[in-house]
């Protein structure tokens, strides 16, 4: 063997080894990406799912009852292990989560009495049902006893929960929103020009009004307290784990659950509840229960109003610079430009968000339309209208950028033809290159509103809050409030997964939230994808 | 570029030439010459329109650079200063001035001894009272402590005297009123000769305090000390009285707030700094320079930093700084561009670090201390300066002299920005020695801003560098493989999950990176560094074992199986090394991973540091990466790569010395555009480190960057105060950085494609 010969061969094993860690190295980042999915999937997903509720006796006859988290060695020990037990009943302990030594349990049983209230606030509780009382009177006693009961009570309860809050948010809303539509007024007196006569007869007419709705309001609040009085009128008697009992006021139970005596087909349905509520409930105990849907309907309507701004402007800044401007260094300088700019940091939008719609822009609303309101701001502070906008010009070069390589597509005979016969560069664009090029304009708009549905860093500045108490939408005049401010399921995950006060048992709904978040996302770049294949596959000798 | 791109039309389109008589034959779009005029309005509109938008919408996006520039430039503004009023002076030259909140009042002490409360709309006296005993004679005089007069006698006595503005809006307008309190009389030298310098103070809680310099050149103290009784109420008061021995003539004396530290200059320079606690005077510590005779002393606003002007003109901040021997020893941290001649006076702002100075000659400046700046200088509107007042809001300054009073204007927003104070070390009062510090904020009204951003942009660097550790290889290694090595059945599986991986919002990786990944990365550490060094193992055995699959049984699989198969073993080996931490973490680290870190290299282990940054953000730019990287090694033209094989060289030779040397551009861009993206990203650094602006480079350590910076701050900064400026420019800074790295990109991505195009 030569000398050549030998190297040769030894650059050969050396390449292929080198070709198994380029391997190696994809392989990575394909596992990375599914062990992440998987990751999230699983977690939010398991999140609905009903969990056993265990009993654990410990050696010094004391109980604990609750669902099993995890079991890890204690660290510095040897090969002692520890089991972290969610035991609830945060009103009783104050700690959702308890760390049990193995060692000191005696023994493990999964009582079918074993019973999960969840609860409009201190988040769940576990216990044996005892009793359930009306005043004095005692409905049922005996643990199937009360859950039969509590099964015909519970749903007129929640029936007449969802009624009290229609009409908390229904009629006295209104009233509240009328009065203070009348101190508004009030003040705009003192702000216009009026005679003192016209003012102070203005002013009475004011005054007047107010008091028939403070009695309205008056009248609306006494009902609300009478009914909210009837709505606590059972109670439910629990027995807990040390034996003790507490009384739980069944008109604030969502919902009870005896997962242990569950069968497959109870679980699926209590699992279909869960999500059902988790997609469309509000969100209890400061967003860490109950669900989400406030953030959905303010991502969603804030991507809907993004698109309806981004695809009208972005198509057409694409046609000019591809279509009508006159192409030089000037317009290639410009392409770059746009280019660059979906590649700059999102916060920075959300400051120039800031400083120039809503302080600017809003600002100037304010005191042309709203001085009254002032110093409370209307739409000089954060809002939808400002978030969607900040978003807009985050995500119009992807609308640019997608619609132009659509326009380049366009193979050049089809133009021509058109123009061949007799059609105007108008009569062209508009009715070959434009529909010849949709997928591409789809492809950018759905691209771009996947990205501001996963955005957050600009919302937190311009917009978003951690709890909306109404929705952008609604029955109020005039039905669409463009400056309210909203929830978003990014920040959501943000908000709930590092700024709430119970973190860890909040932990479940926000994997839930980014599994929500992840799939939208991943839906809309995979319709993108397979939208651009397809534009790509038509006109395959289009260039990239 | 696309041919399609050089002349877009080349058949001239009916607009530009005349109108076309229709034919009888007419086309199918207007039949008559009414319809093609009708066409032809729509095609001109169409063009207006679509140029009018698109020119438009450009524009607005590039007016964006254009907007947060014009928020930052104000910061580098100068100060204005302009002379709004001068009206005559009711009782001659004054000695001291106060001045209102609300610009409508000053109160002016005259020689004869009278504080004159004068309006500023005519000039005229509105309340007057003698703060002088009977029968003494004003000696010297000054306003340094909001609302109180000081004063000394040609008797040795000291008079302290209280003003309170009052604002009454009960008639709709404001109306300002004064109301002159009792004078405090404190007899300093028994001797009853005047004192050659003094200070004195009402302290807040305990009463007046009064420091004087006597003939014999020994310190007289005199402290009111009031004592209430808890259970009746009544209150006593007794006098504390010290004396010091002898020390040279001073020419100033201040003392602070709380009257606890007495500063002193003398004519040879000296700076001398006693404690005054019990009523005891303790030994002074002496700052003995060659430095020019003290002219004029005075606190800045928090009695940190004590401003000294020298008869040289020059001017000097100095502050105690913490000292290993004496605790706290009186240091110069502060040159400022001075003065021609001997410093006068020196009037400190009420609400930052700056001050107004006079000259001898007569020069009037504004300086600022943290930042080292005279922001403005002119000549005194008015000869023979006797006093000057900041008003309380700083944006009125009251010159006296002569006979008159002018009413300066203010305007000096951000006195604490220069290019030193944010990019360079500075030395800010109470700290042992010059540094970067971002700390924008505090409790208190008397804070000195720190707003340096190199602890940010170190952040910044910080968290994209270790990303890119992470990004770089697996991105450009993996984009090399999909685009040389792979089946093409197998890309079209490959290339959307990479781009599905681009598409995960940042929100749920830094979730994942903050409460998922950083706490199990704590405990499973040695799992990571095993995983590093078992990952080329690995994959090279799998690789050496695929080889001796028998090719019979390898093309009977289907194409995917490979790609399978390492996926497992990896998976297996990520299993391993998680398995093998906790032994490996006994055996080589003494059981405790963090333990054995600060023991052995001192580092400190955050939980959430910046190699979870470095993981998730790594993730984030992967994509980014292999996507830029495999278009430059598919584009690489086939020519080239089938022309190496057929000269006789191996994949591997090809690979390294024609495709990687003609795509390396195209890497170049990559990792350039992946850089720009780490350094914006906020929502991952934001949740998976501390967010602490600490300078270090440990990589077990957090960080906070510029853009986590913005979103934590911005909400809370005032616009157009400082700090929203400030927030800009960091903004600005990360708008360039990435235009301009990826303009870059861009631009070397251009030319590799027409070289392409070329061979």
């Amino acid at each position: 063997m030569t000398a050549d010969e030998k190297r040769r061969r030894r650059t050969e094993r050396l390449g292929q080894a080198f070709t198994w860690l380029c391997g190696g190295a994809l392989a990575l980042n394909l596992l990375l990406t599914m062990a992440l999915l998987a990751l999230i999937a699983v977690n939010g997903l398991g999140y609905f799912w009903p969990k056993k509720i265990t009993l654990l006796t410990m050696t010094d006859g004391s109980a604990r009852l609750g669902e099993i988290q995890e079991t890890e060695e204690i660290p510095g020990s040897d090969g002692a292990t520890r089991t972290r037990v969610k035991v609830g009943n945060r009103d009783v302990t104050g700690a959702d989560f308890v760390w049990v030594d193995d060692a000191d349990v005696r023994s493990r049983s999964l009582p079918a009495d074993a019973t999960l209230l969840e609860r409009l606030e201190w988040g769940n509780f576990y216990g044996a049902p005892v009793e359930l009382r009306r005043g004095d009177e005692v409905l049922a006693s005996g643990p199937e006893p009360v859950v039969r009961a509590v099964g015909e009570i519970l749903p007129q309860r929640i029936a007449e929960r969802a009624a009290l809050q229609a009409l908390e948010r229904g009629q006295i809303g209104d009233v509240n929103r009328e009065i203070e539509q009348l101190r508004l007024a009030d003040r705009r007196l003192d702000l216009d020009r009026l005679t003192e006569a016209e003012h102070a007869r203005r002013r009475a007419e004011i005054q007047q009004e107010m008091e028939v709705h403070r009695q309205e309001y008056e009248r609306l609040a006494e009902q609300l307290f009478a009914r909210r009085e009837a709505l606590a009128a059972e109670t439910l008697v629990m027995r807990t784990a040390d034996g003790g009992t507490r009384d739980v006021v069944l008109g604030e139970v969502v919902r009870v659950v005896q997962p242990n005596a569950l069968g497959v087909l109870d679980s699926l349905g209590l699992y279909a509840s869960r999500v059902w509520e988790f997609v469309s409930d509000d969100p209890r105990e400061s967003n860490t229960e109950g669900g989400i849907f406030p953030a959905i309907f303010g991502t969603v309507m804030m991507v809907f109003i993004l698109s309806f701004v981004v695809a009208p402007f972005g198509v057409l800044a694409a046609l000019y610079l591809r279509e009508y401007a006159p192409q030089g260094p000037l317009v290639r300088l410009v392409r770059i430009a746009v280019n660059n700019l979906a590649g700059v940091p999102s916060i920075v939008f959300g400051v120039f968000g800031l400083g120039f719609f809503v302080y600017l822009i809003g600002g100037t609303i304010d005191q042309v339309f709203f001085p009254e309101a002032l110093p409370a701001p209307t739409f000089g502070t954060g809002g939808i209208v400002w978030a969607s906008l900040t978003l807009a010009l985050l995500t119009v070069p992807v609308v640019i950028v997608a619609t132009e390589e659509g326009l380049a597509s366009v193979p050049r005979n089809v133009r021509e033809g058109s123009l061949a016969l007799g059609a105007t560069k108008f009569e062209t664009t508009w009715r070959v290159v434009l529909p010849a090029a949709a997928p591409g304009i789809m492809t950018g708009l759905i691209l771009a509103m996947a990205r501001a549905a996963g955005e957050v860093a600009p919302l937190m500045i311009v917009g978003m809050v951690k709890l909306a108490p109404t929705l952008p939408i609604d029955g109020q005049f005039p039905f669409v409030h463009l400056e309210r401010k909203f929830m978003h399921l990014g920040f959501h995950i943000y908000d709930v997964g590092f700024q709430s006060p119970n973190v860890e048992a909040a932990q479940p709904l926000v994997f839930a939230t980014a599994l929500l978040l992840v799939l939208v996302v991943t839906t809309m770049n995979l319709a993108a994808i397979l939208l651009r294949n397809r534009l790509r596959a038509k006109y395959a000798t289009s260039p990239v | 570029m696309t041919p399609s791109e050089g002349t877009p039309f080349p058949l001239a389109s009916p607009m530009d030439g005349a109108p076309r008589p229709p034919a009888a034959d007419a086309p199918p779009f207007g039949r008559s010459a009414s319809a093609l005029r009708r066409r032809l309005r729509a095609d001109r509109l169409a063009t207006l329109v679509v140029t009018a938008g698109g020119v438009g919408i450009v524009a607005s996006i590039l007016a964006i650079l254009v907007f947060i520039v014009a928020e930052v430039l104000p910061l580098i503004y100068p100060a204005r200063v302009e002379t709004a009023a001068e009206l005559p002076l009711a009782g001659g030259a004054a000695r001291a001035l106060d001045a209102d909140p609300y610009r409508t009042h000053v109160a002016a002490l005259g020689a004869d001894g009278v504080l004159r409360v004068i309006s500023l709309g005519n000039g005229s006296v509105v309340a007057e009272k003698s703060i002088l005993p009977a029968g003494a004679a004003l000696a010297q005089a000054d306003a340094s402590q909001a609302d109180v007069f000081a004063a000394s006698t040609e008797d040795g006595r000291v008079i302290l005297t209280s003003l309170d503005w009052h604002a009454d809006f009960a008639t709709g307008s404001r109306k300002v009123t004064a109301s002159i309190g009792e004078s405090r009389v404190l007899q300093l030298d028994a001797g009853g000769k005047a004192l050659r310098a003094f200070a004195a103070r009402l302290v807040d809680d305990r009463g007046p305090v009064a420091v004087g310099q006597l003939a014999d050149g020994s310190l007289a103290t005199v402290a009111v000390v009031r004592e209430e009784n808890a259970f009746t109420g009544a209150v006593t008061e007794s006098e504390e009285r010290t004396r010091s021995e002898p020390v040279a003539p001073l020419s100033a004396l201040v003392l602070d707030d709380a009257g606890r530290n007495l500063f002193g200059g003398d004519a040879e320079g000296r700076l001398l700094w006693w404690r005054l606690a019990d009523g005891k005077l303790s030994e002074p510590q002496i700052r003995a320079g060659e430095a020019p005779g003290v002219s004029a002393l005075a606190l800045l606003i928090g009695g940190r930093s004590l401003v000294v002007g020298r008869e040289s003109g020059a001017l000097e901040t100095w502050s105690l700084v913490p000292d290993r021997d004496l605790g706290s020893a009186l240091t110069r941290i502060h040159a400022l561009p001075g003065f021609a001649e001997t410093v006068t006076r020196i009037v400190p702002s009420w609400r930052d670090k700056g001050f107004f100075a006079s000259s001898r000659s007569g020069d009037l400046g504004l300086f600022h201390s943290t930042s080292e700046q005279l922001l403005w200088q002119d000549r005194a509107p008015l000869p023979d300066v006797s006093a000057i007042a900041y008003s309380p809001r700083g944006d009125t300054v009251y010159v006296a002299g002569g006979g008159e009073l002018a009413v300066l204007d203010v305007d000096n927003p951000h006195p604490e920005i220069s290019l030193g104070t944010l990019f360079s070390r500075v030395w800010y009062e109470g700290y042992p020695e010059p540094t970067y510090v971002w700390q924008s904020s505090s409790g208190s009204d008397d804070f000195e801003p720190k707003l340096s951003l190199v602890p940010l942009l170190v952040g910044t660097l910080k968290g994209t560098l270790y990303s890119l550790l992470i990004a770089i290889p697996l991105g450009v290694f993996g984009a090399m493989y999909v685009a040389n090595f792979m089946a093409p059945r197998l890309k079209q599986i490959v290339k959307p999950t990479i781009e599905i991986m681009a598409a995960l919002p940042s929100v749920v990786l830094g979730f994942l990176a903050g409460l998922w990944l950083a706490p199990r990365l704590e405990q499973l550490f040695p799992a990571l560094l095993l995983m590093i060094l078992l990952f080329p193992v690995l994959v090279i055995g799998a690789g050496i074992a695929w080889d001796r699959v028998p090719a019979r049984l390898r093309s009977k699989l289907p194409v995917g199986v490979e790609a399978l198969f390492f996926i497992l073993v990896l998976a297996v080996g990520i299993l391993l090394s998680i398995l093998a931490s906790g032994p490996i973490e006994r055996l080589a680290f003494g059981g405790d991973f963090q333990a054995w870190l600060l023991g052995t290299t001192g580092l400190p282990y955050d939980q959430r540091n910046a190699i979870v940054v470095g993981l998730a953000m790594g993730f984030a730019v992967i994509p980014i990466i292999f996507a830029i990287s495999e278009d430059a090694f598919a584009n690489v033209p086939a020519s080239l790569v089938s022309g190496s094989l057929a000269l006789g060289a191996n994949r591997w030779q090809t690979v390294t010395q024609i495709v990687l040397p003609t795509a390396s551009p195209g890497i170049f861009s990559a990792v350039m555009v992946g850089f720009g993206r780490a350094v914006g990203e906020t929502m991952i650094v934001l949740m998976a480190t501390g967010n602490t602006p600490i300078l270090d480079w440990n990589p077990f350590n957090g960080f906070r960057t510029l853009s986590a910076n913005i979103a934590v701050e911005i909400p809370e900064a005032p616009q157009f105060g400082t700090l929203y400026r400030v927030l800009f420019l960091a903004a600005l800074l990360l708008f360039a950085l990435t235009f301009v790295l990826n303009t870059v990109a861009e631009v070397v991505r251009q030319r590799l494609r027409r070289r392409y195009a070329e061979l």
